[in-house]
């Protein structure tokens, strides 16, 4: 992984904690204030919609990033490991199948990343645009004067980009409840992600945890070690 | 190049909610130009009831100075500069000029309720004395053949003048047959089609008008639908919530009497000046969300204190409607203000999506196949509690396997 691309690993990963978070307090603010101060003062749903709405525009910008990388990137273009060719069709399998049989059949190269991999990272960023322009509806849900304090440009792109949702998902309170139901998918990715990284990392040996810190890893050459 | 994305703006701006309050003074002076002319014609006619507006409001006890407060008030909830004010004052007193049917479908008739309680002027006012009121099966005296007969000559008389206001919802299950009407067995759907044919623009009135409302609420047994789904090719205005506010009935009349056409609408044909806004943006309990100060419980220190009722399921920052700033009841109060939360009634699909006691988050939804009620936090918490024993039961097959592999490994 190239500096760039760690650097965009970990802020998404720190973005997420920090958007779930304030995205359980927003849906249903768990904690409360019980501090003295008039209401004027304390603003807690405030900090909490501010840190959720940074961190997705933090998102946006990351993504349109990775967007960019995914085609462009001089190092590796994912988007060449999910074309449906022959040879990332069987890299694919190989890949579940060295996962079903525990590590018992082991037939592709690792020392990339593999279309098992691309396609998940796919999947996450999938999910990740479906968060975002989600998101920005519920956002400019509250923009109905159509105005906003960097012009009347940006609720117009917010309504271009995500009023389909509203028809997708029957209305706002759709769009919500699809919003909040995308999140434990998120999760649910997440789990699975880290599990998979530190399973490679024991069972394949090859150091794979730390190519999120350092950008490299070790693959081990099987025939010098035989 | 301004040209065209000026158009691609209009084409996708068009059924946005975007609300423009102030149009430029080119477009209010032709307004005003077109609606002197209206209202310089509707003069002319003959008054369908012979009573004198100024009479009644003298008689009422209300002095022209309430009058002209009530005229101000109204002008500005229709969004129109002050110089249209003369003209509002104007246009009510031409208000039995037009004619008005008022049918009820399937309903509980909180809207007639709604507007027999109207807030200046007073309803007796505007219904008996002031407004042409053709036809209302719930306040007018005649019963049976004889209220039949009465609409059947309203309509005739005003083919194409009247406005056709529509309470209730329409079912359509079983042929229509869970609604029909008197001797002739009309069916509800039948009777709405017959009305809004002649009609110069059809009004829904309430939730279950516009939306289906209570009635088309899950499982909807009766098959209830909207005006909006079966009206097709006539200017229809819908006009939510549960009851609708009598203040935005009485305002889209006066808009119509103004300038003899429907008010500027959002996307669920709601008219903007009413609609336009979150009823969260206004609410005097805002600053008690941004604190994060929430009644926990009806009766608690919270909710004493007046403190924002979002956790007990107020639904004001996803509902438009203008009920935080005109309230109710003479603008005497509004669900919040008496301490319980919105319910979010002039939303599609109310009932199913909006009216629980807690926030989304703490929501009984429907689930998308039906049948079996589940809360997405049941369901995430499962989907993510699936995940960790799959990984469980992986690492732990892994764990095993993989001890075998090396050994086979080192054989």
């Amino acid at each position: 992984m190239t500096p760039i691309m760690r650097t965009i690993h970990w802020m998404n990963a720190i973005c997420m904690v920090v958007a779930v978070a304030t995205g359980l307090y927003i849906g249903y603010p768990y904690y409360q204030t019980l501090i003295a101060d008039p209401a004027v003062n304390k603003y807690v749903m405030a900090w909490n919609r501010w840190a959720h709405f940074i961190v997705a525009i933090i998102f946006d910008v990351t993504a349109i990033l990775i967007g960019y990388l995914y085609l462009f990137s001089n190092f590796e273009k994912p988007y060449k490991k999910i074309l449906p060719t022959k040879k990332n069709f069987i890299e694919f399998c190989e890949v579940f199948f060295n996962l079903i049989t525990f590590n018992r059949r082991k037939k592709f190269d690792s020392s990339h990343s593999d279309s098992y991999n691309i396609m998940f990272f796919t999947l996450f960023h999938v999910l990740l645009v479906f968060m975002l322009l989600t998101g920005l509806q519920l956002y400019v849900h509250g923009l109905a004067s159509g105005h906003s304090s960097i012009g009347d440009w940006w609720p117009w792109v917010l309504h271009l980009s995500t009023d389909w949702t509203l028809s997708v998902f029957g209305g706002n309170m759709g769009v919500r409840i699809a919003h909040h139901t995308t999140m434990y998918l998120l999760i649910m990715w997440v789990m699975s992600h880290i599990y998979y990284q530190i399973w490679r990392t024991i069972f394949w040996q090859e150091g794979d945890i730390a190519i999120v810190f350092s950008g490299y890893k070790f693959a081990r050459d099987r025939k010098k070690d035989k | 190049m301004v040209d065209s994305q000026d158009m691609v703006k209009k084409v996708f701006t068009q059924k946005s909610a975007r609300i423009d309050t102030n149009k430029g003074e080119n477009y209010y002076n032709n307004l005003f130009e077109k609606a002197k002319q209206r209202l310089s014609t509707l003069k002319k006619q003959a008054p369908l009831k012979d009573i004198d507006m100024v009479d009644v409001i003298e008689t009422e006890g209300i002095n022209r100075r309430d009058f002209m407060k009530w005229v101000s008030g109204t002008t500005a909830t229709l969004m129109l500069p002050p110089m249209f004010e003369p003209l509002v004052a104007e246009a009510t007193e031409l208000m039995n000029r037009v004619p008005v049917v008022w049918i009820e479908l399937q309903d509980c008739a909180g809207n007639s309720e709604a507007l027999l309680r109207s807030a200046s002027p007073t309803v007796d006012d505007l219904l008996f004395d002031v407004l042409s009121l053709e036809f209302h099966e719930t306040l007018q005296a005649a019963a049976g053949h004889d209220a039949d007969r009465q609409l059947e000559d309203a309509v005739e008389h005003f083919k194409g003048q009247y406005l056709l206001f529509v309470e209730g919802a329409i079912p359509m299950a079983n042929n229509g047959m869970y609604g029909t009407i008197g001797a002739s067995g009309e069916t509800f759907h039948e009777h709405l089609m017959r009305m809004s044919k002649d009609a110069a623009a059809v009004i829904a009135v309430g939730t279950c008008a516009t939306f289906g409302g209570i009635p088309a609420a899950a499982p909807n047994p009766t098959g209830a639908v909207g005006v909006m789904d079966l009206v097709k090719g006539k200017p229809l205005i819908n006009i939510p919530a549960c009851p609708a506010n009598p203040a935005n009935m009485v305002g889209v009349i006066l808009h119509y009497i103004l300038t003899g056409q429907v008010p500027e609408l959002d996307s669920l044909l709601r008219p903007k000046f009413a609609f336009g806004y979150r009823i969260h943006d206004n609410c005097e309990r805002r600053a008690h969300f941004d604190a994060g100060e929430f009644v926990e419980e009806f009766g608690d220190d919270g909710a004493k204190n007046n403190w924002c009722l979002y956790k007990v399921g107020c639904k004001g920052p996803m509902t438009f409607n203008n009920c935080s700033i005109i309230r109710y009841n003479e603008g005497t109060n509004w669900p919040v203000g008496v301490g319980r939360g919105c319910i979010g009634c002039s939303e599609p699909d109310f009932w199913d999506k909006y009216a629980y006691q807690r926030p989304m988050a703490g929501a009984n939804i429907k689930a998308p196949t039906g049948g079996v009620e589940k809360t997405v936090d049941e369901f995430g918490l499962g989907l993510l509690t699936a995940t960790a024993v799959g990984i469980g039961v992986h690492a732990v097959a892994s764990a095993v396997a993989g001890k075998k592999s090396e050994h086979n490994e080192e054989e």
